[in-house]
């Protein structure tokens, strides 16, 4: 329903239904048809829909050891690096939004030096570094090099956060003789929480789904659920396999989804990324 | 986001709080000290000076002059340039549009078509993949509907150049038109109006009222989109032929494969030279918008 002006009249509005239709096909129905082989048992070319429907290689993909470990390896890594993130970052985003020292703005500013270049030339630089540490190959040579893709977004939103935290309820608090842990407690974090919070879970999906510097660094010693999905793609005959990890691995998305789709509607989303 | 005037809210004394701040952000500032800023100058660095026949570092052009004499390597980086450039120009051609529909269209409608723009943002790269090869790959869901209509089979774009376009093109839809959007917010619907009352066809309007207003989102949408795409790995790597190869699958077996890191870094600093001006633009405006609010 467009209403009057630029795109349509008021009526029916042709140009959001060509939209809605021409979109749900190119984006909805790709993921319909993984949807579809993950629950189908049999499904033989040129059926137009499966043979036979069930939930056989739910049991027999889950019961694999590579998938166990990939799905064990992933969520270990996701854990330690937004973790370590937040340990590291968020006092760090306290101090650049509240505290006054030397070279603030420079270095608020050094965390988007990154991307400035293409980020997978940027992980064969590091790669090179890695190299000489020998840490490649090893667990905590992905967790560093995943780490470093976070920093950004982690000390960023959070700044922003305990930026818009009304000033004026703390120094209330602070003139009635609450001590400045409190106040940090009571009044700060309640505040900036919710989206100190979702750059949390931001962080952890975007970690869990991380395969280039995992790729790079880790394979083939560790193998990350992406990483096992792309020998699935290459190596595995057996289409349902890949259709069923699909179905796991879109799940933290699917709680993004959930949680974040607020936030990235709002145009300060799109404002970070320089709009 | 401004870093405006701080307020006494720690209650540590003045003096020192300088030091306790720097302390806070040490960590992070030195992770990206000697992961991001170091690697790139080492980068340059070690392959411009390399050990020479003696065994001493003397300043060289051998890997690029390799990279450059190269046919296989020289058909990567074209193959990498004609991807960022058509996927560039696709993205905009699609997403120029559904953008401008969602500035001036309202309800449950607008509402859908934004959800399902935005919604690649929450399928990752790899899962993209493979339910591209479903549908467009051999014996796909797009073969199985044609077959059925008695039609033939496609010629599908898996394993082709255009397997990664169209994979790349899907993947960055999201926040090209999010970008799009942004910008297209400072157009005033007061300003359209008044254009349309004297006459102005829609074309008019677009192209005189909306257009200049929006040449700075579109170059960042496109520098961001260029970041993104020239140096993509997932995407090419499943779908995109075994040779001539884009420059992220090719930098990889260089590095991993063929354990040659002098030449793998070499790639890597050309294609840092090839997005640096896209990269500056980008970083330029990003830092321009962060200091501007608040």
């Amino acid at each position: 329903m467009a209403t009057e002006g630029f795109v349509a009249r008021p009526r029916i509005d042709w140009i959001g239904i060509a939209f809605a239709v021409v979109l749900t096909l190119v984006i909805i129905f790709p993921l319909l048809v993984v949807g579809t082989w993950a629950f189908a048992n049999v499904w033989r070319y040129p059926n137009l829909v499966p043979q036979e429907f069930g939930l056989r290689y739910w049991y027999q993909t889950l019961a694999r050891p590579d998938v166990w470990q990939a799905i064990t390896t992933s969520i270990s890594l996701a854990v330690s690096v937004t973790a370590i993130s937040a340990v590291v970052c968020l006092p760090a985003a306290f101090a650049f939004a509240r505290l006054q020292f030397p070279f603030r703005s420079l270095l608020f500013f050094s965390f988007i030096a990154g991307q400035a270049f293409p980020k997978f030339g940027l992980l064969v630089a590091i790669a090179g570094i890695f190299l000489s540490l020998n840490l490649i190959g090893t667990f905590w040579g992905v967790v560093l090099i995943q780490l470093v893709g976070t920093l950004l977004y982690m000390i960023w939103i959070p700044v922003a956060a305990f930026q818009s935290v009304d000033r004026r309820m703390e120094e209330a608090a602070r003139d009635v003789g609450a001590s400045p842990l409190r106040v940090f407690w009571s009044i700060t974090l309640p505040q900036a929480g919710p989206t100190i919070a979702a750059a949390v879970l931001l962080t952890f999906v975007n970690t869990f789904y991380e395969t280039e510097g995992a790729w790079l660094i880790g394979a083939p010693q560790v193998r990350t659920m992406p990483i096992l999905m792309i020998s699935f793609i290459n190596n595995q005959p057996v289409i349902q396999y890949g259709a069923v990890l699909s179905v796991i691995l879109w799940l933290p998305s699917f709680f993004a989804l959930l949680f974040a789709r607020r936030v990235i509607s709002g145009g300060s989303f799109a404002r970070g990324f320089g709009a | 986001m401004t870093l405006g005037a701080t307020s006494d809210i720690v209650g540590t004394k003045t003096q020192g709080r300088g030091l306790i701040g720097l302390l806070l952000v040490a960590i992070p500032v030195v992770l990206v000290a000697w992961m991001v800023i170091y690697p790139i100058i080492s980068a340059v660095v070690t392959t411009l000076w390399m050990p020479d026949a003696n065994g001493t570092d003397a300043f060289t052009l051998k890997t690029y002059r390799f990279f450059f004499s190269d046919g296989y390597s020289l058909a990567n980086l074209q193959l990498t340039l004609w991807t960022t450039a058509l996927c560039g120009i696709i993205l905009l051609v699609v997403c120029l549009p559904i953008a401008l529909y969602l500035r001036f269209a309202k309800g449950r409608l607008a509402a859908y078509v934004q959800g399902l723009a935005i919604f690649p943002l929450f399928v990752p790269s790899i899962i993209l993949s493979y339910a591209f090869i479903r549908v467009l790959g051999p014996n796909g869901m797009v073969d199985i509907i044609l077959n059925a209509m008695h039609l033939p089979k496609i010629r599908t774009p898996y394993l082709t150049p255009w397997g990664p376009l169209i994979g790349l093109v899907w993947d960055h839809i999201p926040l090209t038109v999010l970008i799009l959007l942004a910008g297209l917010g400072v157009v005033s619907d007061a300003s359209v109006e008044a254009a349309r009352d004297v006459g102005a066809g829609r074309f008019r309007v677009f192209w005189n009222i909306i257009l200049p207003k929006l040449g700075n989102s579109i170059l960042v949408a496109v520098s961001f989109a260029v970041l993104g795409i020239f140096s993509s790995f997932t995407l090419p790597y499943v779908l995109g032929p075994a040779a001539p190869e884009m420059m992220g699958p090719f930098m990889q077996r260089t590095f991993r494969d063929l354990y040659d890191a002098p030449n793998a870094i070499t790639q890597a600093v050309i294609s840092f030279f090839f997005c640096i001006v896209f990269g500056l633009f980008y970083v330029r405006s990003v830092v321009k918008n962060q200091r501007g609010r608040g």
